[in-house]
């Protein structure tokens, strides 16, 4: 076991990666971080700082810097991946994702099928998602309920670091393209992280905080929100089953409709949008398949459907809160 | 640590779920000595005082007198030493966890004991079910309980994996509501008005067109027409031809309250899952009629029609145990006495207090018993004894000019004879000509499943050679 940051947990199983399999190769904006600066590659790292000291070990044919054009490094993945390597391409913000839609959603998602399994399209595309820094609506938002409508595409949420290593892993040697979804607020924040080929499959949610009353389901940053509720309900007797979804495709049906049989509740926690996402998907899913086990309507908490704000005030009102999670859950348990 | 003990919402019988706080006899901080009254609790058809078992102080009250119902097992008070201070309390209630209701509660007082305690269904035990299908361990656990067979679901989990609403839905009897097939849809006019909006303009006559409603985009809400529906004028007086105007006929609203949801629910499962079947019979009364007369003189009692039904009925009961039963499940309990249920309407809805083994009791015992149980229904202060378990029911609306009716059986009894009035009809007599009897009409139900109707005749042939001839109750 080792304690790191998130963000470290994403350098240090790619680079563990691409030691043990030459076909790995990264491309991205600003992956080698200060090329064509004067203190040159490596002086100023990436955005993000998750490629440090990758172009140091393995050069410029294996860490490649594009130009400013998601088009092109989407595109660029999506023939790399045919021809036999595995990429993993860096789109920087979630929310640029839009210009490179058609290699995303038309192509890398559908060779495999479309080529009647003669192909195959190995390629990781990484992105950083989501609110909480005043970044403004083009810069905040949170992609995966678009992208987990798209058949053809796996889509990884993690939350902690060592499932960013576990799940990381799982994502370059997978054989399908998946999207690996960084939440930017947890870049800093630290957790342990098993040592070795750590690998964690996908569909398998994991269970933050067992309890029998409630069902709580909720990815990325959201979990501290909920197992802070959780933990604090909890003095009062009121047991929370946190779920952690990981992945949102595949989806771990099983472990929420077990937990909802159990516990006759479900809150589903989601920062995106309301409308057609992931919140709506699950609450459909368990009216339909866990209907029987209800003693309350499944209840989604959601920002507003509205771009997200810039103002400080306004984007803390927009967000999901554990006082929000805390008052669903309670309408849940008061629901007669 | 300062003596705090918990006082929790008892438990008097089975079915109790939750019962209300009627009136509190101690006041918050008072102390109260053992034996005392401490408060009255009332559950959907009895009320019971709750006496103190030891001496303390009512420390707090949680549930205040007339709050809503509190379940059995909840938290209604605090009791403690003197002069503990309320920190302590605080924290005790903070911590209390109400024990497991599944056991009975052990109320303050707990002195309402069921006479008879009926016997529990024996709940079988659980199948093992051994599969390699894809199942949830709820949905395995409720197969196993319900002993549903997992062959025949087809699992609507991921990959075929069966959910415990899969074997809930499985164990469940087929149904199919009625259907009520398609309705045509209107084309959408030039008029942007709700469907309800234009049903309701097309009953009042009301012209939707060039109306701009209040609704989203300027849609036309059932509110928007009803605004325009005129108010009935008020109708001309004396003119022969003035239409008629319907007045407003607005209901008032009376919710049903908890003994009313107990009877209702109860009555309601008895006649959906009981299969009645009915058995009608008459027998001539002129001779009980003058029987009683005599009798009650006797005795010294005022026994009514209804009481000598009962003791014949009983009597016929102890002669045919197959009728005098309780339906547990997939067991008939025969009983060797009859417990008869009477049928009393009380201020407070239909109960259902017994006599007990009224085929071992003389008619004033009858009289008397029946009389102390109709005054304590009319005061409201029937206790959990008097209505536990029975094994017969007897109903009967004679004394209101009814004639004849059937009765829905009250479970787990596997009868009730609904009893009409005595009328005065004629028969044929041995001469050929015609006379007047006096006649008492008796419909009985009973549960088919555990009573044929070949038994049910033969206890009514009893009973009615016992009415026909009522020296026999004095046997």
């Amino acid at each position: 076991m080792a304690k790191m940051m998130y963000r470290e947990a994403v350098v240090s199983t790619i680079a563990a990666e691409m030691e043990r399999d030459p076909s790995v190769v990264v491309l991205g904006e600003d992956v080698v971080g200060g090329m064509g600066t004067a203190g040159g590659p490596e002086a100023i790292g990436g955005i993000w700082s998750t490629s440090t000291g990758l172009f140091g070990k393995f050069g410029k044919d294996r860490v490649i810097d594009t130009p400013i054009s998601e088009s092109a490094i989407m595109g660029a993945a999506a023939g790399l991946a045919l021809a036999g390597k595995r990429p993993i391409a860096e789109l920087m913000f979630a929310d640029f994702i839009g210009v490179s839609l058609d290699q995303i959603w038309n192509q890398i998602g559908k060779f495999r099928y479309m080529f009647g399994g003669k192909s195959k399209c190995p390629a990781v595309i990484r992105m950083a998602y989501g609110a909480g820094f005043n970044a403004a609506a083009q810069h905040s938002q949170s992609v995966h309920q678009i992208l987990t409508g798209m058949p053809g595409l796996k889509v990884v949420m993690p939350s902690t670091p060592a499932d960013v290593a576990g799940l990381l892993r799982q994502a370059i040697r997978d054989d399908d393209p998946v999207i690996f979804l960084e939440h930017k607020a947890l870049y800093a924040t630290s957790g342990e992280v098993p040592d070795g080929e750590h690998l964690v499959p996908f569909g398998h949610a994991r269970i933050a905080r067992a309890g029998e009353d409630v069902t709580i389901v909720a990815t990325g940053m959201l979990l501290g929100f909920c197992e802070a509720v959780a933990d604090k309900l909890a003095g009062e007797g009121i047991g929370c089953d946190v779920i952690d979804l990981r992945t949102t495709s595949p989806l771990d049906e099983e472990a929420i409709l077990d937990s909802v049989e159990v516990t006759g509740r479900l809150v589903v926690v989601d920062e995106a949008p309301p409308r057609c996402g992931l919140a709506t998907d699950i609450c459909s899913l368990v009216a339909n398949k866990a209907f029987a086990s209800l003693k309350a309507p499944p209840q989604p908490v959601t920002p507003p459907h509205t771009p997200i704000p810039f103002a400080r005030e306004m984007e803390s009102a927009y967000l999901p809160s554990a006082d929000k999670i805390e008052a669903a859950v309670r309408k849940l348990l008061d629901w007669r | 640590m300062a003596d705090i003990r918990p006082f929790c919402m008892p438990k008097w019988g089975i079915e109790m779920t939750e019962g209300t706080v009627a009136e509190w006899m101690v006041a918050e901080g008072e102390a109260f000595h053992k034996g005392q009254t401490i408060c009255l609790i009332e559950t959907a058809k009895i009320t019971n005082d709750v006496d103190a078992e030891f001496d303390a102080v009512l420390a707090r009250i949680l549930v205040p007198a007339g709050s809503d119902p509190a379940p059995v097992g909840a938290l209604i008070g605090v009791f403690a030493e003197p002069g503990t201070d309320s920190a302590a309390i605080d924290a005790f209630i903070a911590n209390f966890k109400p024990a497991d209701t599944a056991v009975a509660a052990k109320g303050a007082g707990e002195k309402a004991k069921p006479a008879t305690p009926a016997p529990a269904p024996a709940a079988a035990t659980p199948r093992k079910i051994i599969t390699n299908r894809p199942i949830s361990p709820e949905a395995l656990k409720l197969a196993e309980q319900a002993d549903v067979d997992l062959a025949g679901i087809e699992g609507s989990g991921r990959g075929g994996r069966i959910t415990y609403q899969d074997v809930d839905q499985a164990r469940r009897p087929a149904a199919r509501g009625p259907l009520r097939g398609t309705v045509p849809v209107e084309p959408e006019s030039a008029v942007f008005a709700s469907p309800l909006a234009r049903r309701i303009a097309a009953l009042h006559g009301v012209d939707l067109a060039g109306l701009s409603g209040t609704g989203a985009r300027g849609r036309i809400s059932k509110a928007d027409v009803l605004a325009l529906v005129p108010a009935p004028a008020p109708a001309a007086g004396g003119a022969i031809a003035a239409p008629f105007v319907p007045v407003d006929n607005r209901p008032t609203v009376v919710p049903f309250d908890r003994i009313r949801k107990v009877v209702a629910q109860r009555l309601t499962e008895a006649k959906q899952q009981i299969p009645h079947v009915y058995l009608r019979v008459s027998a001539r009364a002129d001779e009980l009629a003058a029987m009683r007369k005599t009798a009650n003189l006797i005795l010294g009692c005022k026994a009514s029609i209804n009481d000598y039904v009962i003791k014949a009925a009983a009597m016929a009961l102890a002669r045919h145990p197959d009728v005098n039963v309780q339906v547990h499940g997939q067991e008939i309990h025969r009983f060797p006495h009859a417990d008869i249920a009477i049928a009393v309407a009380s201020p407070k809805g239909l109960v259902t207090p017994i006599v007990r083994q009224a085929d071992r009791m003389r008619i004033d015992q009858i009289a008397g018993a029946t009389r102390a149980l109709i005054d304590k229904a009319a005061a409201g202060r029937l206790g959990f004894e008097d209505m536990d378990g029975g094994t017969f029911s007897v109903s009967n609306l004679g004394m209101m000019e009814i004639e004849d009716f059937a009765a829905i059986i009250n479970p787990p009894q596997g009868a009730i004879l609904a009893v009409g009035g005595i009328t005065r009809q004629p028969v044929e007599t041995a001469e050929g000509g015609i006379a007047f009897e006096s006649r008492i009409a008796m419909t009985l139900s009973v549960d088919h499943r555990a009573i044929d109707g070949a038994a049910g005749a033969a206890f009514l042939a009893t009973l009615k050679s016992l009415i026909e001839a009522p020296e026999g109750l004095f046997a």
